[in-house]
């Protein structure tokens, strides 16, 4: 059985009768050969040589929509509008004192439309900033827009996170793919669904035989905005599903390989004392508990929903007359 | 108007979470401040159009929890360092103030103040109170009052202080709020001129109050010079004590106090003409028997027909010189035939009498020692306080209860009595009962429980004030208990703590109780509408023969001259300079 919860889908989108992984292949080049060549593929254990480092961030980002909205145009025309709150926090944990705790986090709103005539919008005590949006701006689309500004925040946060001093030694974790945060410093990219299927047939053989902490060898992926190096790493607490529990961990591609070596072994004695249990979070083992914990807190930092929404349809209510 | 400046300590903001109300709020404790139970805060509350309104009040509760924890074991992925969550403190409060007087509740958000001097002062009332008198400190090491308006009969009067014995450290701390109020100087003239009438029923340990601790350290001296009062024994005490069984010359019955004691007893003339007799039987449940009408009919005709005759009483013509043979004579006169009639009325059946002769007889071996024909009734031996020290102390703790009973019900009377034909409430007197319980049950009625009744009732107007203490409020009657102006309660038993008579007691208080240390009371007074935690500082009198240090002067004159004469002579100035000193 997967773990997750059924309503979050599966932790891989697998074909028909499932077990074999990701369905649909990717496009992008892999080259195998980086960490073993390809024929000597095979799981790879935690090194014992390699430290945790003594302090961890993790970063991650919520979004939430508050109203969808209509404009009214001059000309008697009608655009979509968003408005959405998003916020973006890091977590520090410095696993040698033992303390965790929220090392920035940051809460915009904004209202994504492709109208032009609409200008900052505030809501009793709140304001939403426009955000134009490109093209006819059709609701649908509307929800992508919000990713990039989210993004942003996130790489301003981690930045600053840093800023307080890095000792050369700690771990930034990205929730889901590098993306254009890759020339953050010794960062990995964290991916909870593994949607695509980069490997060959062979070595993607290997990956439903790990074992609880163990990782596959890195491989390289070319091209565009994936590219960079990836592994497969297997989480704690995972059911006997062959793909539960199973990640895929990335770096930047403009790191040696020995430096993305380096960096893989390091997620290995990591990322595992991070897993959550299945009772407590329904994407366990996958989410991250600091992960799981900064989302709470920063779904909470959004602000209640209800409250919001009412104080936009007061808003749009009151600006109708 | 309590004034609050926001320079002045804040310790965080009112809660938004839970609901905040005029009487009772919670506060959320700032980073890097703390605040604990007892502790005193203010805070404000603008209003449009009116000056702001101060709230200010105690800590009644503190919780401290995980901010971002789901599960009980979050806990464990937290002190790990993997899940991040904030410890959060809150504080209940409950209002002792609001000034001026418009119960608006205090704005979530609000700072909240640490509230100190005069703040502190009038959050708990005491800048109201004209005459104060110290009480021991608070938990933040500054004293506390309380209102001797409520002590002294002005608004109010007396004490009932609650708890399990030895540990509560009842009769402790009603000898220490004696003091205070002999000592403080508040009470001015009435303070100096009191009397207190003390019953030691346990132990030997009130028999040393005039007599300096020498366990006393520099510690307790400050903490009494920080309530303002010197640490001294009582200055001026008087102790009484029963007879000793047996012998004839009357001596005093103590074992570890052998200076300054009066034996006290009653001569039998006294006993027939102050109609005493009802007092034997003053168990309460003597008083559901049939023969009260016996008792009452033979207490008449004593009263009538017994007549002074060289110390004892001559009844009928018949000399009467012991308690013995005045039982024996009233048994005799009881169940012949031709005399019965004219001690008990006539409409007495036999087994009445019989049952009252069996109690009356009973009652010898436990008054005989306290009821005397052979002691000259001109010698000093009654209780009287208005003659006495300042402070009297009966002793009480070798009688059997029946003699306990007899003693406190007379003695009580007299002084209720006296003070009644005086008219005036001043001098004030204190009589401090331990075990109300046993002197006046809530159940049942005896002669002891009317006069505390009476005392509890009219004392007030009378300038009698008792300070009761017991174990359990819940087993004393409930007029006494109403009446007392002032509550006081030390640990407590569990079972008894949830009881109603401890409803002024908050919830989270009323388990404290339950773990309150000896030198702890809550104090509850009519002024303030919380219960005050105090901690009573450490006895500046001897509690008991080990711990005392030399008696006082005057005690040892009536034995032997206090001084060694020949260091008096040789010094100058070892004893007093009025000493002669041979």
């Amino acid at each position: 059985m997967d773990a997750w919860d059924p309503s979050y889908g599966s932790s891989f989108e697998g074909g028909e009768g499932g077990g074999d992984g990701p369905a649909s292949a990717s496009s992008a080049q892999v080259d195998v050969d980086v960490e073993v060549p390809a024929a000597e593929w095979a799981p790879i254990d935690a090194s014992s040589a390699v430290r945790p480092p003594d302090v961890v961030f993790l970063v991650d980002g919520v979004r939430r929509n508050d109203a969808q909205l209509w404009t009214e145009e001059e000309d008697g025309t009608s655009y979509a509008g968003l408005a959405a709150s998003y916020a973006a926090g890091v977590v520090r944990c410095d696993l040698a004192r033992g303390v965790a705790e929220l090392a920035g986090a940051r809460v915009k709103r904004g209202l994504f439309t492709a109208s032009p005539s609409v200008g900052d919008m505030r809501a009793s005590s709140v304001l939403y900033e426009v955000h134009r949006v490109n093209g006819t701006g059709e609701a649908s689309k509307l929800q992508a827009a919000v990713q990039p500004p989210l993004t942003a925040l996130e790489i301003d946060i981690s930045a600053e996170a840093r800023s307080g001093g890095s000792d050369g030694a700690d771990l930034l974790i990205v929730d889901g793919p590098l993306r254009n945060r890759r020339h953050l410093p010794r960062t990995i990219g964290y991916v909870k669904t593994q949607q695509k299927q980069y490997l060959p047939a062979a070595q993607q053989a290997v990956v439903p035989r790990l074992r609880h902490g163990q990782r596959t060898p890195v491989f390289g992926l070319g091209g565009g905005l994936l590219g960079g190096f990836s592994w497969y790493l297997r989480l704690p607490n995972s059911t006997g599903a062959p793909w539960s529990g199973v990640v895929r961990v990335e770096c930047s591609p403009d790191l040696s390989p020995d430096q993305a070596i380096e960096l893989a072994e390091l997620s290995g004695v990591t990322l595992p004392r991070f897993a959550s249990a299945a009772y407590k979070d329904p994407r366990a083992p996958q989410n991250l508990v600091p992960i799981a914990g900064l989302e709470r807190r920063l779904r909470g930092m959004l602000g209640d929903a209800r409250v919001l929404h009412r104080a936009l349809a007061l808003e749009t209510a009151r600006s109708r007359w | 108007m309590i004034d609050v400046s926001d320079e002045t300590s804040p310790v965080g903001r009112v809660l938004g979470t839970a609901d905040a109300t005029p009487l009772q709020f919670w506060t959320a404790v700032a980073p890097g401040s703390y605040l604990q139970l007892d502790d005193v805060v203010v805070t404000q509350r603008d209003l449009p159009d009116r000056e702001p309104v101060t709230i200010a009040g105690v800590v009644t509760q503190v919780r401290a929890r995980h901010e971002g924890a789901q599960f009980d074991s979050d806990v464990f992925a937290i002190a790990d360092g993997t899940l991040p969550a904030m410890v959060q403190e809150a504080a209940e409060i409950t209002t002792t103030r609001v000034d001026p007087e418009l119960y608006v509740p205090p704005a979530p958000g609000a700072i909240v103040h640490r509230a100190t001097g005069e703040a502190r002062d009038a959050a708990l009332h005491f800048d109201r109170m004209e005459r104060r008198v110290p009480m021991g400190t608070g938990r933040d090491g500054v004293p506390v009052f309380l209102n001797a308006d409520f002590l002294d009969g002005t608004r109010g009067a007396h004490v009932s202080i609650s708890g399990i014995s030895g540990v509560a450290t009842k009769t402790s701390f009603a000898t220490f709020l004696l003091y205070s109020v002999f000592r403080s100087g508040q009470l001015g003239a009435d303070g100096a001129n009191a009397r207190a009438l003390i019953f030691n029923v346990k132990g030997e340990d009130l028999l040393f109050l005039d007599h300096p601790n020498t366990k006393l350290d520099e510690n307790t001296t400050k903490a009494y010079a920080l309530l303002g009062l010197p640490a001294a024994p009582f200055p001026d005490v008087r102790v009484y004590a029963p007879p000793r069984a047996g012998d004839s010359s009357g001596a005093p019955d103590v074992s570890s106090r052998l200076t300054g004691v009066d034996s006290f007893y009653w001569t039998l003339e006294e006993f027939c003409s102050l109609k005493l007799l009802p007092y034997v039987f003053a168990d309460a449940d003597d008083e559901r028997q049939q023969y009260t009408m016996v008792v009452h009919s033979v207490t008449a005709h004593l009263n009538r027909y017994a007549v002074p005759a060289e110390g004892g009483v001559s009844i009928d013509g018949k000399r009467i010189g012991s308690y013995q043979e005045l039982v024996d004579h009233v048994v005799e006169q009881l169940t012949e035939d031709e005399t019965r009639s004219t001690w008990a009325g006539s409409a007495v059946n036999m087994g009445t009498v019989n049952a009252f002769a069996r109690r009356l007889i009973n009652s010898k071996r436990d008054l005989s020692r306290l009821i005397r024909g052979d002691l000259a009734s001109r010698r000093p031996h009654q209780i009287k306080t208005a003659a006495s020290a300042q402070v009297t102390v009966v002793d009480l703790h070798n009688l059997p209860d029946r003699a306990q009973r007899f003693v406190v019900g007379v003695t009580l009377k007299t002084e209720f009595e006296e003070k009644e034909k005086s008219g005036t409430g001043r001098p004030l007197l204190f009589v401090v009962l331990d075990e109300l319980n046993k002197y006046a049950p809530r159940e049942g009625s005896s002669p002891i429980k009317e006069v505390l009744l009476d005392i509890a009732e009219r004392g007030r107007s009378l300038g009698v004030i008792l300070i009761g203490a017991q174990q359990t409020a819940s087993e004393v009657e409930r007029r006494i208990v109403t009446n007392s102006a002032i509550r006081v309660v030390g640990r407590l038993d569990p079972a008894e703590a949830s009881r109603p008579e401890y409803g002024f007691l908050p919830p989270a208080m009323r388990q404290r109780a339950l773990l309150a240390r000896p030198g702890t009371m809550f104090v509850n007074q009519p002024d303030i509408p919380v219960p005050l935690c105090v901690e009573f500082p450490f006895p500046a009198w001897a509690t008991r023969k080990s711990e005392s240090g030399p008696p006082p002067a005057e005690t040892l004159r009536s034995i032997v001259q206090a001084a060694d004469p020949f260091a008096v002579v040789g010094s100058g100035g070892g004893g007093s300079d009025d000493d002669i000193p041979f």
